[in-house]
């Protein structure tokens, strides 16, 4: 569009609202939008939501989806060098003499007519087996989890670039004109888990601040600073807002900058969420059968339950991506004694969250993704006993599961040798699963750029291949 | 600079130069569960330094800094970044940071801006944005300056816990439900788009 003429049009407020809720006027910013608006109508969406269920600590993939009975007759054997082909270790276990091979202390069954084989330890992802997709090959090149969650979400093992969220958030913008296009919330396990995360990881990084994922946090406040101050009223609020619109429109009037109407819609925006946020997170109206579906925890705010909930609430007011963390998955030692606590936490709210989005019809639209940063070794780190082992970070194999708009349910693709250490067949690199999401939310990843230090820069970096085993 | 304009303006300015970080505002329980860290606010002078000196904590940075566009330090930033939020609306309008500061700037207002309210409106208006306010301008924050006096005369007590917020408090001599509602009137001139963007 003519510049000219936009900054024209710009002039009327009623004429900027109509036409966007954000907007910038920077020329540069303008071509960016429009290419992002370009990129993101090329594909038919199959989805128009996501939640992401991220396991952040590296969720062991032998606990829970890749069954690997074969390692009990190898039991405390050395992890043979032909497997390892030179992996590098992590300085956490290098130092030990052996590697011994760790089986499973938990029982695997298949489930479902997929007849894919879970663990004991998800009993509710069990039973609901048949809308999963599962991705038993995904791979990285990240050890640890700073590097490796900041790959997984923002494409980089460096910081500061923009999260996944971001970048959906910029191409598809919000169903929903009262709430952020971009959620994050996180949880912990009860036992612990003192791992931080970073901001970057629902950040924007290099693209404009208002893609960025808003943190609901657990308090009076979801949203920093929602409420009004003690003893300004809602009325006393309200007139402010009217005051403010009106002295910067005349402002505007002065200096023809658009960005002023644009400061005013997020005025507007910041009003509207006062209510639309506790109207949200306002669960008097859920029925009773519905929270005793996703647990015991359904009520209690922070928890892994409580957010699953919050995501269904938010995938109905469409939001466009829904980001929750749950922190505690980093069993280096006591596994068998640290991994129920936490797959208890998920196992059950993930699988009432499908549940639910299905009977609300909400599933064929919304796309779930259930994963971590990476996966686990199959060697114990620290002494192999017969209750207790340990296991580091696996970065060349591990396991996702996806379900929901457009993932073909019921299947899984790629394959891991029988050690779960490297992978035989259809290897997934994460850059393809984050391309893959992207093509599902109808966007396609070699198009969706962004002109940041002289280059057009993607999720996807230069990689990336949309993996179309898992699109229904 | 958005923060230090305001405590500028509103005399809270502790002009000290040099010493260890501070820790101004900050949400209750804002490292929780991201780190294991706790934060303890300062009291007294180190909530009115200058956001130089504010305790930088990489992944988490202040969120009165955040959501400005503060460099998180991971990219060389030549240019500023222009950005419009709602977040940023919630901050500047609810934060007691500038709570705070629009009650001390009401203070300052009420005692040298003059003796009448378009006077001292002229005067705050001048002080936040470093001109006068055009006659269409002064109308509007006259009549806001009236439509809240109203409200606060009302529920004086709303007057009583707005004054509350924040460490610092305002010369007890003044009449609450006036220095009430000229607070909500320089928060309105600390939130406008001329005074938050450098034209």
């Amino acid at each position: 569009m003519n510049p000219g003429r936009e900054l024209a049009q710009l002039l009327t407020r009623r004429a900027f609202l109509q036409q966007s809720v954000v907007g910038t006027a920077a020329l540069g910013a303008l071509l960016n939008e429009q290419s992002a608006m370009a990129a993101a109508r090329t594909i038919a969406p199959r989805a128009q939501r996501i939640i992401y269920l991220f396991q952040a600590g590296g969720m062991s993939q032998l606990e829970s989806f890749d069954y690997k009975p074969k390692l009990q007759a190898l039991r405390g054997q050395n992890l043979p060098d032909s497997v390892r082909r030179g992996q590098r270790l992590t300085g956490m276990s290098a130092h030990q003499t052996t590697l011994p091979i760790a089986p499973s202390l938990f029982k695997f069954a298949q489930h479902g007519q997929s007849g894919a084989w879970v663990s004991e330890l998800f009993p509710q992802t069990a039973r609901i087996v048949d809308e999963l997709a599962f991705i038993k090959s995904l791979h990285t090149e990240q050890i640890n989890h700073d590097p490796a969650q900041t790959f997984a979400l923002t494409g980089f093992q460096l910081a500061g670039r923009p999260s996944l969220g971001a970048w959906v958030s910029y191409g598809l913008g919000s169903e929903n004109k009262d709430l952020p296009a971009f959620v994050a919330m996180i949880s912990v396990n009860k036992r612990g888990g003192d791992q931080p995360l970073y901001e970057r990881l629902w950040g924007s990084g290099f693209l404009p601040a208002q893609y960025q994922g808003v943190k609901f946090h657990n308090g009076a406040d979801p949203v920093l600073f929602l409420s009004n101050p003690q003893g300004i009223t809602p009325a006393s609020r309200r007139q402010f807002l009217d005051d403010l619109a009106e002295l910067n429109q005349q402002n505007a009037a002065r200096f023809h900058d658009p960005e002023i109407a644009a400061r005013t819609a997020q005025y507007e925006l910041a009003y509207r969420m006062q209510s639309s946020v506790p109207e949200l997170t306002d669960l008097s109206k859920e029925p009773e059968r519905v929270l005793e579906r996703y647990g015991p925890e359904a009520r209690k705010p922070g928890a892994f339950a409580a957010n699953c909930l919050l995501a269904r609430r938010l995938a109905e007011r469409g939001v466009r991506f829904i980001q929750l963390f749950h922190r505690g998955w980093d069993h280096h030692g006591g596994l068998p004694g640290g991994i129920p606590s936490i797959a208890g936490e998920v196992d059950q709210p993930a699988a009432a969250l499908l549940q639910d989005l299905k009977e609300r019809g909400l599933l064929d639209s919304t796309l779930v993704v259930f994963g971590s940063e990476f996966g686990r070794t199959v060697y114990s780190q620290g002494a192999l006993t017969d209750k207790d082992y340990g296991r580091d970070h696996h970065p060349r194999c591990f396991t996702v599961w996806l379900a929901g708009g457009g993932v073909k349910a019921g299947t899984s693709i790629g394959e891991t040798d029988d050690f779960s250490y490297n992978i035989v067949a259809d290897p997934v690199h994460v850059h393809d699963l984050n391309a893959t999401i992207l093509q599902l939310l109808g966007i396609d990843h070699e198009k969706l750029t962004y002109r940041f230090q002289g280059r057009d820069f993607r999720l996807t970096d230069v990689h990336g291949i949309v993996q179309e085993k898992l699109l229904a | 600079m958005i923060r230090d304009q305001a405590l500028f303006v509103s005399g809270l300015l502790v002009e000290k130069i040099g010493g260890p970080s501070v820790k101004p505002y900050q949400p209750e329980g804002l490292y929780k569960g991201l780190a294991s860290a706790t934060y303890e606010r300062d009291k007294g002078d180190g909530l009115w330094r200058r956001s130089l000196y504010t305790f930088w904590k990489r992944t988490i940075l202040s969120p009165t800094m955040q959501v400005f566009d503060a460099s998180a330090r991971e990219f060389c930033n030549v240019r500023d970044v222009r950005t419009n939020t709602p977040l940023q609306s919630l901050n500047l309008m609810n934060d007691v940071t500038y709570v705070e500061a629009a009650r001390l700037l009401a203070e300052r207002a009420i005692k040298e801006g003059g003796v009448t309210p378009e006077q001292r409106l002229a005067w705050a208006f001048r002080v936040v944005t470093s001109r006068p306010p055009t006659e269409q301008e002064l109308r509007v924050l006259s009549r806001s300056l009236s439509g809240q006096r109203e409200k606060f005369t009302a529920n004086p007590q709303n007057a009583a816990q707005l004054l509350s917020i924040g460490e610092r408090r305002n010369d007890a001599r003044l009449e609450k439900t006036e220095l009430a509602a000229y607070a909500t009137v320089m928060s309105l001139l600390l939130n406008l788009d001329e005074a938050i963007t450098k034209q």
